[in-house]
């Protein structure tokens, strides 16, 4: 088992990979009383188009399937795996992104009774006709409820307007229509294909003793039989750097209109330590452009161009990426000008100082140390960085390090026009 | 858990020493009666508060200076509790130790001074430019609760079953109310606050307790008053006819949000308390749940479908987003579901993961210091000395009997359904 020990922060990350390819991470936090355990499966609602194991030929399967297993796996020919957990005071949880599926629990005692039920129930399948019929309804109204949510159709529809053919565009969950295609064989097949333990991420977090939870781990995992790692082969279109969709408007039942600006990175091949520096570089520059401490929040603001809604991020995958500004507004153009010359400005001369980039990284610092002290931040971001060869506990270091220089090259990974698109909220007419 | 240290007559401070966190967080609570005029001002003051004070008279210094003092987090909210309206003024900063240059704590607490007793005022009146910003943003913040419909449905649902009572005030005013705000009103609301107002100051982290109460003795220096905030409501039960309200409603929008009603006489207070938060559990708290289990799972009816209990106000409340034309299949589901409770049919499976689980979310909370804050200001009033172990022990004790007899208290209400106009099926 490998130690590291990050002595600012006094934490100490335990780490080994098993035999059967499964890699194990385990961060004890002292004072807490719950333990935090999630296991994660490399596979997303992108991941659509490949070659199932042990098959020779490329398949496409129904879009929303990873999120459909996702549900099914929980339950079980004796029933419903909640029931398990709950019995054991064990909360459990499950979320499907564009590239991982994520299972978890948290309990404040029988850590390893929770533990065992998580692994067992993820690595045993079982799927019928019968039970993936009966969950058809149960997502149809999951993606009614997300259809009816006016800042879900506003994030989502600015990804859609971005990609051209990338399957990050298609929404998560799929469609009523999409998931009537699902067969418990397809759940079978994706399940072989991307629940292998050489897919997946085991990581515990909480109060914890490291050496009795990687023994107890291992046991588990060597009482089973898995088959021999497999390298996946999953296949993607060619995406255009440009956007897909310029603007686009959607009516629905609101009060005031809403905008999200949606800028597209064209660089999204970076793993490892470049992609962390390429990562964290465009928060801080989205920081200093767009923060609660910007020029630009601060005149909107004060011209009643956003509200409180107001927020902006940025999210950076193998394959895509993109930066996105949201806000509640009564003149969508406005706004939309505005945004888009703050970021022109900077194309043209670039102006940001030192002074400002020291200033953003003592808050991210700070940020970062804040929270540290959520075991459910600390579970889910370890994931998507190690899924990407990053390690979390570099933030800092690579935050210290940061030049301008490394802002002004990510900045130029998004600030072309070309990438930028906008999707608009706008109140319904009203027929009464 | 916490150490109590009077400050002044009515203004109290609680500090707690724990090294589990990497930050200090405080936390200053102004708590009053409740009523829909000075909410609005309190929603309109706490923004203020937030946006600037004296030291830094505009948004974007205040925030240069957070960001300088490693992205220290300051922010307030406003809430309700009962009979009391609650404005949170809330701090959080890195701990000094993982700080290559420390300082910061110190920083915190003079700042939490200005933000206080210094805001930023012109001519005896808060900055009118920021004023009016302010309660333009409450006003929005108000009207934008039309476009998430879950939390519109709750809200209405609340309004038709206790109109003009604490259960439906809401925390921000209305809408009416903010607008009309005068800088006189706001100024009014302010001194009531700084000098009437029951005041909590809480402060967790790795502190020296005693050093950081002589510290805050100094810096906040609130006069004493007499006022005791207690938060217990009590429904006038006389207006009600026992007749059951159905109300539909429409959007423009696809899925059926499904609110029910239902009332209880055991409040916060009540003896009972416990036994009501395990019938809750058994109900529909948790995804074991028998509405989980039956109107998700069994029927998939729904993509969610669960029950809250509110104990200041003596209700529970049932929730589920369904197909707006099985409504009447759904309500029936949900109250046979309350019937089986009534009726004793609990298993002891259902007894054991209901405590388990409450006994997992208690203590999972604590792991916040938010959540101690948050949890200790409410259930002190019950006990001063009060700790999760104790609320678990009497989970442990409750017994079927006991949720059976306390399912039979719960009475339906109102059926409120919020719909799309045009029916969708889907095929």
């Amino acid at each position: 088992m490998n130690k590291v020990h990050f002595d600012a922060l006094q934490e100490t990350l335990y780490n080994e990979k098993l035999a059967n390819g499964l890699d194990v991470y385990i961060l004890p936090k002292r004072g807490f009383s719950k333990t935090f355990v999630t296991f994660t499966t490399k596979y997303g609602s992108i991941d659509r188009t490949f070659i199932p194991n042990g098959k020779n030929e490329e398949v496409t399967v129904p879009d929303g399937i990873a999120h459909f297993l996702e549900h099914k796996m929980f339950e079980k020919e004796e029933g419903d795996v909640f029931q398990k957990f709950s019995v054991l005071g064990g909360s459990a949880n499950a979320y499907t992104s564009s590239t991982r599926t994520a299972y978890l629990f948290s309990a404040t005692e029988k850590v390893y009774e929770n533990t065992k039920v998580l692994l067992d129930f993820v690595q045993e399948p079982y799927f019928t006709e019968e039970t993936v019929e009966k969950e058809k309804g149960i997502i149809a109204q999951e993606i009614t409820m997300y259809d009816d949510q006016p800042d879900w159709r506003l994030y989502f529809g600015a990804i859609q307007n971005m990609f051209h053919k990338h399957p990050v565009k298609i929404d998560i969950a799929g469609t009523v229509e999409s998931i009537d295609d699902i067969t418990a064989e397809h759940l079978y097949e994706c399940h072989d294909t991307f629940y292998h333990p050489s897919n997946m991420v085991l990581f515990v977090v909480g109060s914890v003793n490291p050496e009795e939870m990687m023994a107890f781990i291992k046991n588990n995992q060597d009482d089973k039989t898995f088959r021999e790692p497999a390298e996946i082969v999953r296949s993607f279109p060619e995406e255009p750097l440009t956007v897909s969709v310029k603007e686009q408007t959607l009516e629905m039942d609101v009060t005031k209109p809403k905008l999200s600006f949606g800028m597209k990175v064209t660089k999204t091949n970076a793993q490892s330590k470049e992609m962390l520096v390429q990562e964290l570089a465009s928060d801080l520059v989205l920081d200093i452009l767009f923060g609660l401490s910007s020029e630009f929040y601060a005149d909107a603001y004060k011209n009643g161009m956003i509200d409180e809604s107001y927020s902006y991020g940025f999210s950076l995958e193998k394959g895509f990426g993109f930066a996105l500004i949201i806000s509640d507004t009564e003149d969508p153009k406005v706004l939309e000008a505005a945004i888009r010359k703050t970021v022109l400005e900077q194309v043209n001369s670039w102006s940001i100082t030192v002074e400002q980039l020291d200033r953003i990284r003592k808050r991210k610092i700070g940020q970062f140390m804040r929270s540290l002290n959520s075991i459910e931040f600390i579970a889910n971001q370890f994931t998507h960085y190690s899924f990407n060869d990053m390690n979390l506990f570099d933030i800092v270091p690579v935050l210290e390090k940061m030049k301008l220089s490394d802002l002004k090259e990510a900045f130029s990974g998004f600030s072309d026009e070309k990438g930028h698109t906008t999707f608009t909220v706008i109140p319904a007419e009203k027929n009464e | 858990m916490f150490t109590k240290t009077k400050l002044e007559q009515g203004v109290t401070l609680y500090t707690r020493n724990s090294d589990q966190f990497k930050t200090v967080n405080f936390a200053v609570k102004w708590k009053s009666d409740l009523d829909e005029k000075s909410a609005g001002a309190r929603a309109v003051l706490a923004n203020i508060l937030e946006d600037s004070n004296e030291k830094y008279p505009t948004q974007s210094e205040l925030r240069n200076k957070l960001d300088d003092m490693y992205g220290t987090v300051l922010y307030t909210n406003i809430a309700k509790r009962g009979n009391s309206h609650i404005v949170s003024l809330n701090l959080e900063c890195v701990n000094d130790e993982y700080l290559t240059d420390g300082g910061v704590l110190d920083e915190a607490i003079q700042l939490m001074q200005t933000v206080i007793f210094n805001p930023n005022m012109t001519d005896g009146e808060f900055n009118p430019e920021v004023v009016s910003r302010e309660k333009r943003s409450v006003a929005e913040r108000i009207r934008s609760q039309y476009d998430n419909k879950t939390s519109y449905a709750q809200r209405r649902m609340l309004e038709i079953l206790e109109p003009n009572s604490p259960i439906s005030i809401s925390t921000n005013g209305t809408e009416e109310e903010v607008v009309g705000l005068t800088a006189d009103k706001l100024l009014a609301e302010y001194k009531t606050m700084m000098t009437e107002d029951t005041i909590d100051i809480y402060v967790v982290g790795d502190i020296d307790e005693q050093e950081m109460a002589e510290k805050l003795k100094i810096a906040l220096k609130f006069s004493g008053r007499s006022s005791q905030q207690k938060t217990v409501y009590k429904k006038d039960e006389s207006k009600k006819d026992g007749q059951i309200k159905h109300v539909n409603e429409k959007q423009d929008m696809k899925q059926g949000k499904l609110h029910l009603g239902f009332s209880t006489p055991v409040t916060f207070d009540h003896p009972d308390y416990s036994k009501m938060q395990v019938t809750n559990g058994i109900f529909g708290g948790f995804a074991h749940s028998k509405l989980f289990m039956n109107v998700r799972e069994k029927e998939s009816m729904a993509y969610y479908a669960s029950s809250s209990y509110s104990s200041h106000y003596g209700l529970v409340y049932v929730m589920a987003g369904i197909d707006a034309e099985l409504e009447e299949k759904a309500v029936k589901l949900i109250n046979e579901q309350l019937t089986v409770l009534q009726n004793g049919e609990i298993t002891d499976l259902e007894m054991d993961q209901t405590k388990a689980l409450l006994k997992n979310s208690i203590t999972s909370s604590f792991d916040s210091a938010r959540g101690q804050i948050e949890v200790y200001d409410q259930f002190k009033e019950m006990e001063d000395n009060f700790t999760a172990e104790k609320l678990i022990s009497k989970w442990e004790s409750v017994t079927k009997d006991d949720v059976k007899e306390m399912a039979s208290t719960i009475k339906l209400e109102i059926v409120y359904l919020l719909s799309g106009k045009e029916v969708v099926t889907h095929e």
